[in-house]
């Protein structure tokens, strides 16, 4: 087990495409971090730099207490699980496991142990002896994950690794991938693009955005002060309300900001409330309604009971604590002194 | 896929019949006239005819120069098949690891692939030619004296050599494709596994390539045999002394040129078998049985 600490990192491709820059993260032994952002935004590339796929263009990469940027894969004491789990398709599950041992020349026996305790812990003992392509989408899921934790390694990285299972397989295989980092308390770095996911898994999390670190902290922190309208826009479903002030004009304590953000569960209907919505779709979620409509002429959703009553147009109330107040050109959060 | 419905026979009929004919005059009939000549002794004119049975059977294999032949034909098939795909297999993997430049590589690698099987023996005839030759030349620089008019090793190092060139650019398109059809994530899954480049290529990517490597053996082995006449041909006509008369090339020679067409066509019956054989096993065995 070991921190992992990535100082000033950057990565630059040939021909001048920056990638990812000025990443600096300090994750602690033991801890969970997910690296979360739209697709393209360097959180991959991030990943594999860690691993040591990837050239470190600037800055340093240090796995306890050693900098990593020349060390091969192989020594960097991680294991990864890939998006397409990438199991060898000729080898058992068994071999599949073993082959990282066998290559680093544990004993037989050692390597027997490790992966029927792995196999024990991920309940694929009785698939050992086939091929991976004999079991279904979550069974090679859990190889995968076995043959990063037969390795004891360092860290695990997560490189999207539930993507590929449909929506009810993937729920349950967060809660596996979170309880089973609990217990093998070992450092963990897990990319996603889906934020419901970052949000469950991560201890701390870290929005990227253009290859750049919108914000870090952990999920609660994120959502309740979102550093910019990137973060407050991505993190929370469904998504902040973020309305050009001039679209509501006459809100108390406004005053600076030229956007502001709401979410749609701090929304409520009041009839003296300072905001008019005409309602123009209801989408019925079972226990809620999100309902989309126009302010000023500006979309903004709201959540609200399905058994409330509903009309055309909506006046809408706040606490003005739930308010989060940024500047428009910049995208940063403007009322960080609160 | 759309099915097309015919109302009666003729059309369906009339649509198959160029390839039919094509199929029954070049392929079908030549057959049937090599199996019925297989047990007939002809006179030289082809005026005469006498049903022997076995008899020219029996005589190839009591033929120690048949004999010599098969042994000769199976030396040549394994080494062109070794040498082309051995190169070709190198090849493929130095050109799946560069990142830039693919393409032109590619394409120039490709190129002997279009050059006529005479004119590669040609080719190598005059690099090999113990008189004017370049290589000779170098390699009596070494203390070898090359000529393969009158060394059998010599003979048949520079058929094989003359052969394999021109299919290695073949083998070496179909190993490319199949380096890149295996996902570059197994390679890096391997790498953080602690396998080295050497221990990656005969652990992972030499493994899945086995669909295409058995693709390539039964091809080889099929183009060595029988698609190298024109080298032969061009080169050592079979010789010296038998070194390098491989079974499709005595099949020309005992027939056109020593006339004797029973023997000739029982060569060609025994070829057509292997022939057979092979696509047999192709078949069962290659497509079905080779996965993972």
């Amino acid at each position: 087990m070991a921190s992992i600490t990535l100082d000033n990192v950057g990565k630059v491709y040939p021909g001048d495409t920056r990638a990812v820059g000025d990443v600096n993260i300090e994750i602690a032994d033991g801890e969970f971090i997910v690296l979360v952002g739209p697709s393209g935004c360097g959180k991959s590339t991030l990943l594999r730099m860690v691993a040591g796929l990837e050239s470190i263009t600037d800055g340093e990469i240090h796995i306890g207490e050693r900098v990593v940027n020349q060390i091969e894969p192989a020594d960097r004491d991680i294991a990864m699980v890939f998006q397409n789990y990438a199991l060898y398709p000729h080898m058992s599950v068994r071999q599949n496991l073993a082959y990282g041992l066998k290559n680093r020349g544990t004993p037989k026996a050692e390597i027997e142990r490790r992966v029927n305790d792995a196999a024990e812990i991920l309940q694929i003992g009785q698939y050992l002896d086939r091929k991976p392509r004999a079991l279904s989408g979550g069974q090679r899921q859990r190889v995968a994950m076995g043959r990063a934790i037969v390795r004891e390694p360092a860290a695990f990285l997560f490189d999207e690794p539930l993507s590929n299972l449909d929506a009810k397989l993937r729920v349950t295989m967060r809660l596996e991938i979170k309880q089973l980092q609990k217990r093998l308390r070992t450092t963990s770095i897990y990319v996603t693009h889906d934020q419901l996911e970052a949000m469950t898994l991560a201890d701390r999390l870290v929005v990227l955005n253009g290859g750049r670190v919108e914000q870090i902290g952990t999920p609660l922190e994120l959502y309740r002060r979102p550093a910019s309208t990137f973060v407050a826009g991505f993190i929370g479903s469904p998504a902040m309300n973020l309305i050009p002030s001039r679209a509501v004009p006459n809100l108390p304590g406004t005053a600076h900001a030229d956007t502001i953000g709401i979410r749609p569960e701090d929304l409520s209907v009041t009839e003296d409330g300072p905001i008019e919505m005409n309602v123009s779709a209801v989408e019925e979620l079972g226990a809620q309604r999100l309902i989309h409509g126009q302010t000023g002429g500006e979309a903004i959703t709201i959540t609200y009971p399905s058994d409330a009553p509903l009309a055309e147009t909506l006046r809408l109330g706040f606490d003005r604590k739930n308010l989060h107040l940024f500047d428009s050109k910049s995208g940063a959060r403007i009322d960080k002194a609160r | 896929m759309k099915r097309t419905i015919f109302n009666g026979q003729l059309l369906p009929w009339l649509l198959l019949a160029p390839q039919l004919a094509v199929t029954l005059v070049f392929f079908i009939w030549p057959a049937f006239q090599a199996i019925r000549q297989s047990f007939l002794r002809e006179d030289a004119f082809g005026i005469n005819s006498q049903f022997v049975g076995m008899a020219n059977f029996r005589a190839l294999l009591d033929s120690a120069q048949y004999l010599n032949s098969l042994k000769v034909t199976a030396v040549f098939a394994v080494s062109v098949t070794v040498l082309s795909m051995g190169v070709a297999l190198i090849l493929a993997v130095a050109v799946d690891r560069m990142l830039k430049s693919q393409r032109p590589y590619t394409t120039l690698l490709v190129w002997p692939y279009a050059v006529a099987p005479a004119v590669a023996g040609i080719l190598w005839y005059f690099i090999f030619n113990p008189t004017v030759g370049i290589l000779p030349f170098m390699l009596d620089i070494i203390g070898y004296d090359w000529n393969h008019n009158t060394d059998k090793g010599d003979a048949m190092i520079l058929v094989v050599i003359a052969s394999a060139w021109k299919q290695i650019s073949y083998n070496f398109l179909f190993f490319v494709a199949g380096l890149q059809a295996i996902p570059a994530s197994l390679r890096e899954a391997a790498a953080i596994d602690g396998a080295g480049p050497v221990r990656r290529f005969f652990d992972i990517t030499f493994p899945l390539l086995s669909p295409t490597t058995f693709f390539l053996l039964v091809v080889n082995i099929v183009y060595a045999m029988f698609e190298t006449f024109a080298v032969i041909d061009s080169t050592t006509e079979g010789g010296p002394a038998q070194a390098t008369n491989i079974m499709v090339y005595k099949v020309y020679f005992d027939g056109f040129i020593g006339q004797n067409m029973g023997s000739s066509a029982a060569q060609s019956v025994v070829l057509m078998l292997i022939v057979i054989s092979l696509t047999v096993i192709q078949f069962r065995y290659v497509e079905k049985r080779v996965e993972y």
